[in-house]
């Protein structure tokens, strides 16, 4: 790999040059560069590539850079970003990332089990020190020692750490590597916590949702790969590319909301003549995702679309963010019976208690009064 | 610490508290006036107590409301009279037939119902910010209101008017990310829910009970002693 340019290795896969131009165009497109001149509106990523075709940008950098190594650890997780990635329709980001970048380790894909595996990912960590980029997928939990979560006899959070140590970068794919997901939604009996949350000294870019949209994470990998350097992120550390603008603000199903056209059940006349799920308990008004703009499954459908409510996954907390299926506008839990029965009663009680004494005191009063008349 | 924490607070634990409080609260107000006491009424009289009460609601809701003008109150002073009635019809559609407001009510009883469609919430959503603010400008130019309005009756028109306003810029995504204004409208909303029980807003209850004692006084015919 020493050397060799990701144009280069391409070249010795087959592909030609035309093709190689397609790909760049594809990754310009999918970090959305902007061919733009010195006044041009800027981008989303907030990039403006001035006097340079974006295409030819990402040509000269794959031209000129090497591959770039992944370590790729998976905690307290169920591997759906891992599996929507590899599904995903867009075969050449995949192949961005499963082909042109080093994927070195990965507990699901790679061929190697058990101390074979774990041999392989020591030494890529040696040989790529400082240099790799490290993905986390699922959440650590560091409660009790971390014997929640071991992997080869060593606790999630020390392996972390340890590949940690040596990443350029760190992305955290998924809710959970993000934010805990699931396995942090109350109880969290397992202490579970986010990336961002252990790791302190090194980027960590987030890049949530349940699973992260592949594009996102393929974008924000190209970006890197691209400019070396991380995009523009907002204040939870997701990139403000895919994450700028909530579900609400590109919704299909918007003009409905605006004019107060409500489905009332699921995939009753309404819902299917596309108006909106706010009543059903959708959450896309405070989610901040591209779902509603990249779609799923190559660009064809979305939950919304289908006739689903947004549930919020790329949010924080969201398992604990209400009922999926109840309105927004929702207290977050419905107060027991019970402590509202004992709130009335406390203030029945302490009202009467003070009635009580001021009617003891006008007595006393008045029988003071009326003594005093008496002696006067 | 992020909106979104901020958010699931006024919503969760701080909406609860101020949940126990306003009924709490409430309950408070209504056992210590209730043991104030009556003064036992022995006169003998012609008419019915209860159908002088019920006349009364009857009137207030469907007669006063479609001929003000025939009221002492509507012709002393036409926009304040005319402000304070929209401004109380206003918050009932808002708060019961608003779909957002449905949603909680229907979290909270465990049933819901059909609202009224968004442009006409709207509407009377503004009709009603508009109102309180003449009531405003009425409270601060009035010799007389002025005199005997204490922090109280300001702090009245404040925290009704801080869910007011911050509900109408979120229904309106003006301004603020929506988790920010929506959780400044929860806030201000629960403010006001503990506000209620210990300022004359309480009326929204303790009206019910004068107006049925001045109906009964009406209904009875009887010679006062």
């Amino acid at each position: 790999m020493a050397g060799k340019s990701i144009y280069e290795e391409m070249k010795e896969n087959g592909f030609t040059r035309r093709g190689f131009i397609k790909f760049c165009s594809a990754v310009a497109g999918a970090i959305g560069l902007n061919l733009g001149s010195p006044t041009a509106a800027k981008s989303e990523s907030g990039k403006v590539v001035r006097g340079l075709h974006p295409a030819n940008l990402v040509s000269r950098a794959l031209s000129s850079k090497p591959r770039l190594p992944v370590i790729w650890l998976e905690f307290q997780d169920c591997c759906g970003c891992s599996e929507a990635l590899t599904r995903s329709q867009s075969p050449t980001l995949v192949d961005l990332v499963l082909s042109q970048i080093t994927v070195e380790y990965h507990e699901t894909l790679s061929a190697a089990a058990g101390f074979q595996a774990e041999d392989a990912k020591t030494a890529a960590m040696k040989k790529y020190a400082g240099q790799y980029v490290l993905v986390v997928e699922g959440s650590i939990p560091p409660k009790d020692g971390g014997v929640y979560c071991t992997i080869g006899g060593k606790s999630s959070l020390s392996l972390l750490k340890e590949a940690a140590a040596g990443a350029a970068a760190i992305i955290a794919t998924g809710n959970c590597a993000a934010f805990g997901g699931i396995p942090k939604a109350k109880p969290n009996p397992t202490g579970a916590v986010g990336v961002m949350d252990v790791i302190r000294d090194k980027p960590v870019v987030n890049i949530p949702g349940c699973p992260a949209i592949p594009e996102a994470f393929t974008g924000t990998v190209a970006h890197f790969l691209v400019f070396g350097s991380l995009p523009e992120l907002d204040h939870l550390h997701r990139p403000k590319l895919f994450y700028g603008n909530t579900i609400h603000d590109r919704c299909l199903r918007r003009p409905f909301y605006e004019a107060g056209k409500y489905a009332a059940s699921f995939d009753d006349e309404g819902a299917r003549a596309g108006w909106c799920l706010n009543k059903l308990g959708c959450k896309g008004p405070i989610t901040y995702n591209a779902c509603a703009s990249l779609k799923w499954g190559g660009g064809l459908s979305f939950p919304i679309q289908s006739g689903h409510p947004c549930l919020g996954c790329s949010e924080p907390n969201f398992w604990d963010g209400g009922g999926f299926y109840q309105g927004q506008s929702a207290p977050l839990d419905r107060p027991a019976l019970l402590t509202m029965g004992a709130a009335l009663a406390a203030g029945a009680v302490i009202g009467a208690g003070v009635a009580g004494a001021n009617t003891v005191q006008k007595k006393s009063a008045r029988r003071k009064q009326e003594s005093k008349n008496k002696g006067g | 610490m992020f909106w979104t924490d901020i958010l699931a607070f006024a919503r969760g634990p701080f909406f609860r508290v101020a949940l126990w409080v306003f009924v709490g609260g409430m309950a408070y107000r209504l056992v210590r006036i209730i043991f104030l006491g009556w003064p036992a009424d022995k006169v003998p009289r012609r008419g019915s107590k209860l159908w002088g009460a019920l006349k009364s609601f009857l009137k207030g809701i469907l007669v006063w409301p479609f001929i003000p003008w025939v009221k002492n109150t509507f012709n002393c002073n036409p926009v304040v009279y005319l402000a304070g009635g929209l401004f109380h019809l206003g918050l009932f559609v808002i708060l019961i037939l608003g779909t957002a407001h449905m949603l909680v009510w229907k979290s909270l009883l465990g049933f819901g119902w059909k609202t009224l469609p968004f442009p006409i919430v709207d509407w009377m959503a503004a009709i009603t910010i508009a109102a309180i603010v003449i009531l405003f400008i009425n409270r601060l130019i009035h010799p007389v209101l002025k005199l005997i309005s204490g922090p109280g009756e300001w702090l009245n028109l404040l925290f009704v008017f801080l869910p007011m306003v911050s509900g109408y810029v979120m229904a309106h995504h003006l301004w603020f990310r929506y988790e920010v204004i929506f959780s400044i409208h929860m806030i201000a909303v629960n403010i006001l829910m503990i506000w209620i029980p210990f300022s004359r807003i309480s009326h929204f209850m303790f009206y019910f009970f004068s107006k049925a004692i001045h109906g009964a006084d009406f209904g009875k015919r009887a010679v006062e002693p």
